[in-house]
């Protein structure tokens, strides 16, 4: 009877919604990414976080043309750091603190607004930022900066659940945008300047139970516990997951990469590799279980979080179609993986690099002597900041290249030792910026089977970016400065073909696009504006 | 009806609270200048800021801190960043002792400031008049004189006596962003010197010499010179003898700040 009842109740949900007109995003529309180009479903534009849209009306021929056809303002103070979803005409945005929209995506204008208040004792290490929604159903769910995750209502931002990941008091917090893979969603929690110890959640989509975790911090006495110190060292660990992984669905593996280990830069609190801090792992969607790990800094001191974006592509390399995971990393190196065993193909430097002479045959960083930060500091490239960032990378599957912001810098690191406090910053060290130091950032475009430079684009001295990558099929990459411009480029030469002065410069995404009633959209989150470009429209 | 009392009762505690003017621990504290308060305030500014504002208050994801002071932040101000944070940035609130924090302003006073010993050194009267005669075309003191070279109305807070000398006698040893010296030549030919104000992969925007403010599209330009030297010249002993320039030093350390409030 009650089985009747239920089919019955989600047949009515079905119908109402049909009637209603509102979109139910499946499994399959997932499964699908970016083949409906009026659609932007997940994080990084599909599961391969490719972030290569088949969208070809704007080319490189015409690209000089594009124009700025609405500008949304949230009012908010802060910077977005979201990667904005698309669906049937609307937009699903979520911003500065805990605050979200429903956009109309012809004309710019709110549709609604969530907002959800920030607790006052709220702390953390980077910013209440959010990096978007993940969608199912007639359902967003967003993660919130004291660390809940919410499912709200499609058609007006009402709360539909609310679970507690974690308690935020203790150090956590979460901005991750949710990664949805068949009926869960997979989320994952920040914090490791606070000595938190990481983990991967999925709950149940539609009741928000949850149904496994993955800690990224493993315990002394289980799997990768003895890469730590005995005692409690653990439980401040660090391995924060702040950026979206990837999935494979033949595989039916999510790809996640993980933070620093806790305390950040004073090795003598956590002598070991620290497992699985600054790795990649690739965890059974239904179950959490890992199926493999790769370390990619072992005993990270640099605050080198391994949090950037998983990218899955198939290559044929030396004649043979390899399934393949591309990480441009913080470290400073470019790794080809196979993501069915986890061992590296190819891994070399993408930028200046003095920490490690380079990556061994047994997958492990050769290490150069005197990069461990002390009391009276060493000098290491690339800085904190890393070689890249969180920033998301594009990938062309036609032209086979790896698109990625690169920074160029170095830093002093210090390193001592601090007692540990719950709920206070816990990062046992600091840096400088030697006063010599010039950085500068880069667009740059790497072959991932040589993992050689194809080429690149230097932004001006003194400055970096930390903006992302968009690709499109007809030839064209987006990428933004550090100075505020929105930029194209030839995918194939580098060549800067058109620009925009934002303003303020992108952080994370390099925007999206889709179609609107048949017009090809640019959509770039910059501060905390939305601006939406496009072709002139004929009369 | 004992509602209403108490709503009225509430509203009047309300309005009593918005009343009471904030709290200002900052105004006395014990801590400046305290060698053992310095101490334990550089320790937790060690484990709480240095991650973000540098182990140098030099700035790094947060801002310079030594700018910060030398712009004449006050003891309040700091204490209230502090305590109540940036909203909008990363810099978070805090619960923490208003004595830890004190401590902390004691510190970057510290790391912020000139130590008192070295201001009265030279002649400042004769060190006036030779900043009149050689600087002031070019330097703003109080709102008076040149803009081409940084404003120096506080430069006797944020700047000890040896890195003055270092830029008097050697200024193109380090620039100072926003003042690098570039030429612009425009595509009819017009050669345009002075400083850099701003400048990304399209445009620069410039102080030329005649402190005209200009921006250039890179497109319109011929050519684009960076040049390594400063536009402030060099003083060698035999330009500014030693005695002379520390007569300079001297009227420099006496200038930290001025009053413009139209009163």
């Amino acid at each position: 009877m009650r089985a009747c009842l239920t089919i019955l109740l989600c047949s009515v949900t079905v119908a109402l919604s049909a009637q209603t007109g509102t979109p139910l995003i499946t499994s399959q529309d997932l499964l699908d990414g970016l083949k409906d180009s009026t659609r932007w479903l997940t994080y990084g534009g599909d599961y391969s976080s490719q972030r290569h849209s088949p969208l070809t009306q704007v080319t490189p021929e015409n690209v000089n043309q594009l124009t700025a056809q609405w500008t949304f303002q949230t009012g908010t103070t802060g910077s977005f750091q979201t990667t904005p979803l698309v669906v049937d005409g609307v937009l699903y945005v979520t911003g500065y603190n805990n605050n979200a929209w429903a956009v109309d995506a012809r004309s710019g204008r709110q549709i609604w607004r969530y907002r959800r208040e920030l607790p006052e004792d709220w702390k953390g290490c980077c910013g209440a930022v959010n990096r978007g929604f993940g969608v199912l159903g007639d359902r967003l769910y967003m993660t919130t900066i004291d660390a809940h995750l919410l499912a709200l209502d499609m058609r007006t931002g009402g709360v539909l659940f609310d679970v507690e990941l974690v308690d935020y008091k203790t150090g956590y917090s979460a901005t991750v945008a949710p990664l949805v893979v068949k009926d869960k969603v997979i989320v994952g929690v920040a914090g490791a300047e606070y000595g938190i110890r990481g983990f991967i959640d999925a709950y149940d989509a539609q009741t928000g139970k949850r149904a496994w975790r993955f800690y990224t911090v493993a315990k002394p006495g289980e799997p990768g516990g003895q890469t730590w110190p005995r005692g409690d060292a653990y439980l401040r660990g660090g391995g924060s997951i702040w950026v979206t992984g990837s999935y494979d669905p033949q595989q039916n593996l999510v790809f996640y990469g993980t933070g620093n280990p806790g305390p950040d830069y004073f090795s003598g609190a956590r002598e070991g590799d620290n497992l699985y801090t600054a790795s990649l792992v690739a965890l059974n969607a239904d179950t959490g279980q890992l199926a493999w790990h790769y370390q990619f800094t072992p005993h990270d001191v640099h605050d080198w979080d391994s949090t950037q974006v998983p990218v899955l592509a198939d290559l044929t390399i030396n004649g043979q179609l390899r399934k393949v995971l591309m990480f441009a990393n913080r470290n400073g190196f470019f790794y080809t993986l196979d993501r069915v065993t986890g061992k590296v193909i190819i891994a070399k430097p993408f930028v200046e690099t003095t920490w490690a002479k380079e990556i061994g045959s047994d997958g492990r960083p050769v290490m150069l002597p005197g990069h461990l930060p002390d009391e009276d500091g060493e000098k290491t490239c690339p800085d904190l900041g890393g070689g890249t960032n969180f920033f998301s990378p594009a990938f062309n599957p036609t032209t086979r290249l790896f698109f990625v912001t690169a920074r160029e810098t170095c830093a002093t690191y210090y390193g001592y030792e601090q007692t540990f406090k719950q709920g206070e910053q816990y990062t046992g060290g600091a840096t400088i910026r030697p006063r010599d130091q010039k950085n500068f950032g880069a667009l740059r475009a790497i072959d991932p089977v040589t993992a050689q430079l194809k080429w690149e684009f230097r932004y001006t001295l003194g400055n970096t970016s930390s903006s992302g990558v968009l690709s499109t099929a007809s030839g064209l990459v987006f990428a933004g400065d550090g100075e505020g411009n929105i930029l194209a480029f030839d995918s194939r030469t580098g060549k800067n073909l058109w620009h925009y002065q934002l303003g303020v410069p992108i952080r994370s995404t390099a925007g999206t696009t889709y179609m609107v009633d048949g017009r090809q959209y640019l959509l770039v989150p910059s501060g905390s504006a939305l601006t939406a470009f496009a072709l002139p429209q004929r009369p | 009806m004992t509602r209403i009392v108490l709503v009225f009762l509430a509203m009047n505690a309300l309005l009593l609270a918005q009343d009471t003017p904030p709290k200002n621990p900052a105004a006395n504290n014990p801590h400046l200048g305290n060698p053992q308060s310095i101490r334990s305030g550089m320790a937790l500014y060690r484990t709480r800021c240095a991650d973000c504002h540098g182990l140098d208050a030099g700035g790094y994801r947060g801002p310079d801190l030594t700018a910060v002071l030398a712009g004449g932040a006050t003891d309040e101000r700091l204490f209230q960043t502090i305590r109540k944070g940036v909203p909008g940035t990363e810099m978070p609130s805090t619960t923490e002792p208003d004595d830890d924090i004190l401590m902390i302003v004691a510190y970057l006073r510290k790391v912020g400031t000139v130590p008192a010993s070295e201001t009265p050194v030279g002649n400042a009267e004769n060190g006036g008049r030779l900043f009149a005669a050689q600087c002031a075309s070019c330097h703003r003191v109080a709102g008076r004189g040149g803009r081409i070279g940084p404003d120096l109305t506080r430069i006797g807070t944020s700047r000890s006596r040896a890195a003055m000398v270092r830029e008097i006698r050697t200024p193109s040893e380090w620039i100072p962003p926003s003042f690098e010296t570039v030429t612009v030549v425009t595509k009819d030919g017009q050669r345009i010197r002075g400083i850099k104000k701003n400048e990304d992969v399209f445009s620069i925007q410039v102080m030329d010499t005649r402190e005209r403010i200009q921006g250039y599209l890179k497109s319109n330009l011929q050519e684009l010179v960076y040049e390594k030297t400063s536009l402030m010249p060099a003083f060698p002993a035999g330009r500014l003898s030693d005695s002379d320039l520390n007569d300079l030093v001297g009227y420099l350390s006496t200038l930290r700040g001025a009053d413009l409030t139209v009163k």
